[in-house]
């Protein structure tokens, strides 16, 4: 073998046992998953051996006819928009609050950080428990204050904005971390001449220290979609899904179109829709931050 | 083959029990003294001596009785078993994964009554008269006929009058342990000091939940599941029964748009009218805590409350509870459901399961498992006057298993998406988003599609 050819060959041999291991563990489950959404397979079919059989695009037909799936949809893109900007402003608010370094940083940090570090199901139940219609401590405070308790959990039209409430509590601190790193690694330099050409702290902020955190943000963004879209755990336990199915985000309704209905091809076809959206809302964040970016 | 001999096996079985019954028109003695069991003394308990079986099941009240007195088993029969207890709604997923590969990791397995007739279907557990047929293997002093027979059919029966039922051609599956039917819990207390008959009628449970929620501070009427999905679904079925609705005609027609079950559901917005705040959220776990925590003054539902009632860390009432009959509307019929035992087909040690099978449901260990809590499933238990004395609601209980209705809920293997789905059309009723003819008919063509895709009109 000649030294050229060599020197091609080696680098691809090195990578190949880690392309390997990506298709393995990523590229083969995925394509896999998106050809079963064309079959119609039960779990039961499985245990008895019966083959998948295929269907088309069935399982899409029947989805996009279904109301609940319809429904869900629309839940889910309410849910993740809502927690992303609540999150994302409250985050940085609170950032811009600590950015100056004020006294017992790092233990309001550490509290920051604690809902972070609760399992999802703990987190479910100590909501659930706070939201109780009779026990739950929110709505002994309404009473105490005299006002009307809410029905958190058990109406249609608070519960998606108290589960929305939930996930702004969990997942704050985590875009709060993110951001004030983000803001602590501003040059001084920068935020000094604004002060000395006369800025004010309104003009500093919008000029300045945002556009300078601005791919920070994008990625604070990013990580939270792509987490929003995928939470389940925290639902299922305050609501599972009700009342009917005004808190059934697009993840809970694949849940319970594999394992309680048992469709495992139709809850394939779920995940490669949910996948899709994933996909392209994140795309549209990374490609408009890159080209800030290059300005 | 095997289905071959299975109608062999059947044959035999036929012939038998005409030979028998002629023998009885005989002489009632000769016929009990037929040879095809050994006596009580002579039963080869250590006939599998050295082998190892793995028994997998929920943790649920029953199987947490049981569990401790395993060791004897052991002792008694040198099999060695190793128990996998799980999470309920995880045993569905982890037994099909098992009892689908050629040589399976369980012996014996508790499965929830709604599983059987998947299973038995596919073929993944197997049918037990063959073991009952072999006096080698039938335990003598096992008495099957005082097991509860609603409960034999509804855990156990499959293929008769419907897949899921007992009738002509049923073939036995499983055996229950941890089954359970539905009854009236009541305040004995608050009825005592407002002066109130306990209701025999859904009229009068409706009026008594009017009375209190309306006429006593911080008591409620009825406590209720209303959760979207399963839980609203079952909740709809205990009172259907009552009611006389069902999900299916014989014609396997969705029925649930009757007037039987609008009935049932404008009974069931009432109960939320007179439930505690958030009943249309509540799933088993917030029905029993209303109801142990002395929020509402009623319960109708699963007999297995009985545990946490009478254990005063989970309860606030204990004493303080009446048990009567569950209320008639047009029948009187309860709920049956709970848990019952299957061997699996590719069991590795099948006989030796069926030891265990016998065992734990035999009338002595059933004795003591009620005794440490376990819903009873024999007659015997129920109506023995030593345990009615030590669980007043058995007197009840033995009265109410002649009502416990084995076409409660409709057990084909599409049940478990047809349950979310009504379920979840039920809850928008209680949480007043629909009304009961609108959330019905919404949801009578969708399962209507299910079972036309199943196959179930041609």
């Amino acid at each position: 073998m000649n030294t050229a050819l060599r020197k091609t060959v080696t680098p691809w041999l090195f990578t190949l046992p880690a392309i390997a291991c990506i298709l393995v563990i990523l590229v083969f489950p995925v394509l896999s998953g998106v050809r079963l959404s064309f079959f119609e397979y039960a779990m039961r079919d499985f245990a008895v051996g019966r083959d998948p059989v295929f269907i088309g695009l069935d399982n899409f037909r029947i989805l996009f006819g279904s109301a609940n799936f319809r429904t869900s949809i629309q839940v889910t893109l309410v849910f993740v928009s809502s927690v992303v900007i609540f999150e994302l402003l409250l985050g940085l608010v609170l950032a811009l609050l600590m950015e100056g370094g004020i006294k017992g940083l790092r233990l309001f940090r550490t509290l920051f950080i604690l809902p972070i570090m609760i399992a999802p199901v703990v987190v479910g139940l100590i909501w659930r428990f706070m939201y109780h219609p009779s026990f739950g401590i929110l709505n002994y405070f309404l009473l105490r204050l005299g006002l009307e308790p809410i029905p958190w959990l058990h109406s249609t039209e608070w519960a998606l904005r108290s589960v929305i409430i939930a996930d702004i509590w969990q997942w704050t601190p985590f875009v709060f971390l993110i951001l004030l790193a983000g803001l602590q690694g501003v040059s001084r330099d920068l935020i000094e001449a604004g002060i000395m050409d006369g800025c004010s702290y309104l003009q500093n902020l919008f000029f300045v220290k945002l556009p300078a955190i601005a791919s920070i943000i994008a990625v604070a963004a990013i990580l939270r979609l792509i987490d929003a879209f995928r939470s389940l755990v925290v639902i299922y336990v305050m609501t599972y899904g009700g009342p009917g199915v005004s808190t059934e985000v697009l993840s809970l309704h694949l849940y319970k179109t594999a394992f309680m209905a048992q469709r495992l091809g139709r809850a394939s076809a779920i995940a490669v829709i949910l996948l899709a959206i994933l996909l392209l809302l994140s795309s549209v964040l990374v490609v408009r931050t890159l080209r800030a970016e290059r300005k | 083959m095997k289905k071959k001999r299975g109608k062999t096996r059947l044959l035999v079985l036929v012939l038998a029990v005409v030979v028998a019954a002629g023998l009885m028109a005989g002489g009632a003695r000769e016929a009990e003294e037929a040879p095809d069991r050994v006596a009580p003394e002579e039963f080869d308990w250590r006939q599998f001596e050295g082998e190892t079986i793995v028994f997998n099941f929920p943790a649920h009240a029953a199987y947490n009785a049981v569990a401790p007195l395993i060791p004897e088993f052991e002792e008694l029969t040198g099999i060695t078993v190793e128990t996998d207890q799980m999470a309920y709604m995880r045993l569905h997923d982890s037994q099909v994964l098992s009892m689908s590969q050629p040589q399976g990791d369980y012996d014996l397995i508790a499965m929830v009554v709604m599983w059987k007739a998947e299973y038995a279907d596919g073929g993944l557990i197997q049918p037990l008269e063959p073991f009952f047929e072999q006096p080698h293997l039938a335990m003598p002093d096992y008495d099957f006929d005082d097991l509860v027979g609603a409960y034999v059919e509804n855990t156990g029966l499959v293929g008769g009058d419907k897949i899921y039922l007992g009738g002509e051609g049923a073939e036995l599956y499983g055996i229950p342990l941890g089954a359970e039917t539905s009854f009236l819990a009541y305040r004995k207390d608050l009825f005592e000091e407002y002066g109130i008959d306990v209701p025999e009628t859904y009229d009068e449970v409706v009026e008594v939940a009017r009375f209190f929620s309306e006429e006593v501070d911080d008591v409620y009427g009825l406590a209720m599941r209303g959760a979207s999905g399963h839980q609203a679904t079952h909740a709809w079925l205990l009172h259907a029964s009552p009611f006389g609705a069902s999900v299916f005609d014989e014609n396997w027609e969705p029925a649930f748009t009757s007037p039987e079950s609008i009935e049932t559901l404008e009974f069931m917005k009432k109960m939320v009218e007179y439930g505690p705040p958030g009943t249309a959220s509540f799933d088993q776990d917030g029905q029993f805590n209303a109801f142990l925590q002395g929020q509402t003054a009623m319960y109708i539902d699963a007999s297995v409350i009985t545990g946490l009632i009478g254990n005063p860390e989970r309860s606030a009432i204990t004493g303080k509870v009446g048990y009567a009959l569950h209320p008639r509307a047009r029948t009187g019929l309860s709920q049956t459901g709970g848990f019952g035992i299957a061997i699996p087909s590719n069991s590795q040690n099948p006989e030796a399961a069926f030891l265990l099978m016998q065992w734990l449901t035999s009338p002595e260990i059933e004795r003591r498992a009620v005794l440490d809590g376990a819903p009873p499933v024999r007659y015997s238990t129920v109506n023995d006057p030593e345990m009615q004395e030590r669980f007043p609601e058995f007197k009840v209980l033995a009265e109410q298993l002649h009502y416990a209705n084995p076409d409660w809920r409709p057990i084909i293997p599409e049940w478990g998406e047809i349950n979310e789905m009504l379920g979840i059309a039920i809850n928008q009723v209680l949480t007043g988003d629909k009304t009961p003819e609108q959330a019905m008919r919404d949801v009578e063509q969708p399962i209507r599609d299910v079972m036309q895709r199943a196959g179930y009109y041609d």
